[in-house]
């Protein structure tokens, strides 16, 4: 049973870092991000590694987005118009 | 090392479901996205929990309890940045039917003590961050 | 380098790393077994010394040197962000705007704050005892007080966020990490021996210097991730480019600037 709940984990990592590959918009990137974390998480767990789980976590769903989103913010903002332009994900290339 | 087979495959149900997510958190709308964002930490919640028992490890259940704790201000942290915070009948009643379905079994099966105080502590968390974070006003009576 | 060398050299580099590598793998004992050499050994290592998570043993006692290479790691990374991040000559700051939150959600983030306070101090506490430690712990504090800007807006976080306390705090958390290493020299041991009495199993004063190590972990790692999160929200939401407010591209450096008389901070 241990082996079909790894399996299941491995191939659901394998699919949202595929997924986090293909989409091309920082934001999008960043919420495949998440969740490419979570099943990570999960994946450690079964393997019965939860400090390495637990790391996982920590960093990955709410330090990690927060830095991305910042940045993706601040770098948005720049070309003009002050204002909270960046909330809109316009598509832009990295 | 022995494992119970019977909750690691009830550990099977809400990992499987978290494969349309991925499709909806990579393909959907923003909106989308967002309540995928959200169910995801839910599911990995419940994941945890059952695989802490079918493990045999209570220690395990820390995991789940940093996920209900993190998971909420994952979705907040989103949600303030993309300036949206959907309201999600599937999140809120997958709270409200997945939660009890799985804490209770496990208090059963863990018996009293402070492991089950901490389950029902970790199934109150999952549920407040998941209500809070899927509907506007409170529509379920348990805004936190 | 040409391209073109450079790309031998990474080919013969990687073709040098792979060989080795699947050469390694095939050595390796069978995945999922249960009486692995390494894992008997530590095992039997952290239960001598009275640590009953075996992870923060081997962490904090057995490799102990190699977790202060980590610890420095994150400390010269966060360094390095904030020289990178800090206000440039010809940036200005302003005050960032107040922000209304929808009330549910500033009533739960502000309930979940003190609670996710606690979570981490309890994963920090209890990592010689339990899964987690100074690392883990350390993030989802830090984590915990950044609630204050989802329940609020970034003026009240930084009303509650003596940030020069947390640089001290970070760089303290390292020192105290090489003290605790000088200690056991100076009890005639080796560097980062655990030196300490080791303490009843399973209670939170187990496993002698892996305890005062892994706090000092937990204080560096969360004064580290407040520190290196207030810089990406200073820029994010505080300091302005030049000329960002008239449209006009970003010009590098000091040319005829406005606000050049701004200071940086210290």
């Amino acid at each position: 049973m241990t082996d079909v709940l790894i399996v299941v984990a491995l191939l659901l990592v394998a699919g949202a870092a595929t997924a986090a590959v293909l989409n091309r918009d920082p934001v999008r990137q960043a919420l495949v991000l998440s969740f490419l974390g979570l099943t990570l998480a999960l994946l450690f767990t079964f393997l019965q590694a939860p400090d390495v789980a637990l790391s996982q976590l920590a960093v990955g769903s709410a330090v990690t987005p927060l830095m991305i989103l910042l940045t993706v913010r601040k770098v948005r903002r720049r070309p003009g118009s002050g204002g909270d332009g960046a909330d809109k994900p316009a598509g832009r290339e990295r | 090392m022995s494992t119970s087979d019977g909750w690691l495959a009830a550990a099977l149900v809400p990992l499987l479901a978290l494969v349309p997510v991925l499709w909806r958190i990579a393909y959907g709308s923003p909106k989308d996205r967002l309540i995928g964002q959200n169910l995801t930490s839910l599911l990995a919640g419940l994941v945890l929990l059952l695989a802490a028992r079918g493990f045999h490890r209570t220690s395990y259940n820390d995991v789940a309890l940093v996920v209900s704790v993190l998971g909420p201000t994952g979705t907040l942290i989103y949600a303030r940045f993309l300036d949206v915070l959907p309201d999600s009948r599937l999140v809120r009643w997958t709270a409200l039917a997945g939660v009890p379905a799985t804490v209770l079994p496990l208090c059963v099966a863990t018996g009293p003590g402070r492991a089950m105080v901490k389950l029902l502590l970790i199934g109150a968390l999952l549920i407040a961050g998941s209500v809070v974070t899927s509907g506007r006003g409170g529509k379920g009576g348990v805004t936190a | 380098m040409s391209s073109r060398v450079r790309l031998w050299v990474f080919l013969v580099g990687a073709a040098g790393f792979a060989a080795l590598f699947a050469a390694a793998c095939f050595d390796l004992p069978a995945f999922g077994t249960v009486p692995h050499p390494y894992g008997v050994r530590a095992v039997h290592a952290a239960l001598s010394h009275h640590t009953a998570n075996v992870i923060a043993s081997v962490n904090f006692d057995l490799r102990a040197f190699d977790t202060l290479g980590e610890e420095s790691i994150l400390f010269s990374a966060v360094i390095g962000t904030v020289v990178l991040l800090r206000q440039a000559r010809d940036e200005h700051r302003k005050d960032p705007e107040p922000a209304t939150v929808h009330p549910p959600v500033r009533r739960f983030a502000l309930l979940t704050l003190p609670f996710a306070l606690l979570v981490g101090l309890y994963v920090i506490a209890h990592g010689q005892v339990s899964p987690g430690g100074g690392f883990q712990g350390g993030v989802v504090t830090a984590t915990a007080l950044h609630l204050l800007y989802i329940a609020a807006d970034y003026r009240a976080l930084e009303r509650v966020r003596p940030l020069t306390l947390y640089e001290i705090g970070e760089a303290a958390g390292e020192a105290a990490y090489v003290i605790t290493g000088f200690a056991a020299v100076l009890a005639g041991s080796a560097f980062l021996t655990n030196v300490l009495p080791f303490g009843t199993l399973a209670t939170l004063s187990s496993g002698g210097t892996a305890m005062v190590l892994n706090a000092a972990v937990g204080l560096e790692v969360t004064s580290g991730i407040v520190v290196l999160l207030a810089r990406f929200l200073d820029q994010a939401v505080e300091i302005e480019d030049p000329g960002e407010d008239d449209g006009s591209p970003r010009h590098t450096g000091g040319g005829g600037g406005n606000g050049d008389d701004e200071r940086e901070p210290a």
